[in-house]
């Protein structure tokens, strides 16, 4: 039972992200082989630490996680990253680039989802 | 609650139609209080699913959602409170409310052992529901035929 999480939250601020990584990794516990989908705000959680000011708790070392936990699938929209001015080479961690046009078909391939 | 046009009936409790397609469903809740018709329609949702013979594995609180298994609320006396709702649909079917441990803590809404455990003043978590870890989410999503969530 695949789960798809689609994570659209900012970390900034609010502890959506924070949040919508831990069940990430607790279905990953559970062998559920979820994948993540960044999308919109989502993309700002896959920037390094050091654009962030320190006193900010950062969600960095969950994504670091992420490989421990055998979550390989990680999908970022294009037009997202456009929108920030952002390449995938800016980000922390190696992602596949998806078209928006793409996503749908993407969404096909998981039997759950959970949109954070 | 602009946008909500069809308010059902709340408290009705109908006798379950035989259903020979009925499913299993975990239901999340990441919506609370202050954001009344999304949280409503969660609880319309899974009341419907149990009136027509679905099953609900669990109900599972979490983010804002956690908020609506404090029992301490009152509401003016023209405005629904969610929390008895629940609670009286887990009594009528068995149902099984589950609130994320480490939200509620962050919340403010802790049971009897929570509270003797960081030696709070009291505790408030309402009757029927429970706190529970994330993996019961995970658990009951791995089970299910259908997971929907509310919220967010």
């Amino acid at each position: 039972m695949a789960c798809l999480m689609t994570l659209r939250s900012t970390p900034y601020g609010l502890q959506a992200a924070k949040e919508s990584l831990d069940v990430t990794l607790v279905l990953a516990a559970f062998e559920q082989s979820p994948g993540i989908l960044f999308i919109d705000d989502g993309v700002l959680q896959l920037l390094p630490p050091s654009h962030l000011p320190s006193s900010y708790k950062h969600i960095g070392k969950i994504l670091c996680a992420l490989e421990m936990y055998d979550i390989h699938q990680l999908w970022v929209e294009q037009q997202s990253l456009e929108q920030f001015g952002l390449l995938a080479t800016d980000l922390s961690q190696t992602v596949t680039v998806i078209d928006r046009s793409k996503v749908a078909s993407l969404y096909t391939q998981y039997d759950q989802h959970l949109v954070f | 609650m602009a946008g909500f046009l069809y308010m059902p009936n709340l408290t009705t409790v109908k006798p379950s139609a035989p259903n020979t397609g009925s499913l299993t469903y975990t239901i999340v809740v990441r919506c609370g209080a202050d954001q009344q018709s999304q949280a409503l329609s969660a609880f319309c949702f899974t009341k419907e699913l149990l009136l027509q013979g679905h099953q609900v594995i669990r109900v599972f609180f979490y983010q804002q959602g956690v908020y609506l298994a404090s029992g301490l609320k009152v509401m003016p006396q023209d405005e629904t409170n969610l929390t008895t709702l629940w609670q009286q649909l887990s009594i009528d079917h068995d149902l099984e409310l589950g609130v994320c441990i480490a939200a509620a803590l962050q919340a403010g809404v802790v049971d009897q052992q929570e509270a003797n455990r960081y030696e709070l003043r009291g505790d408030n978590l309402a009757a029927r529901f429970t706190l529970v870890g994330l993996g019961q989410l995970a658990a009951a999503s791995a089970e299910c035929d259908r997971l929907v969530s509310f919220g967010g």
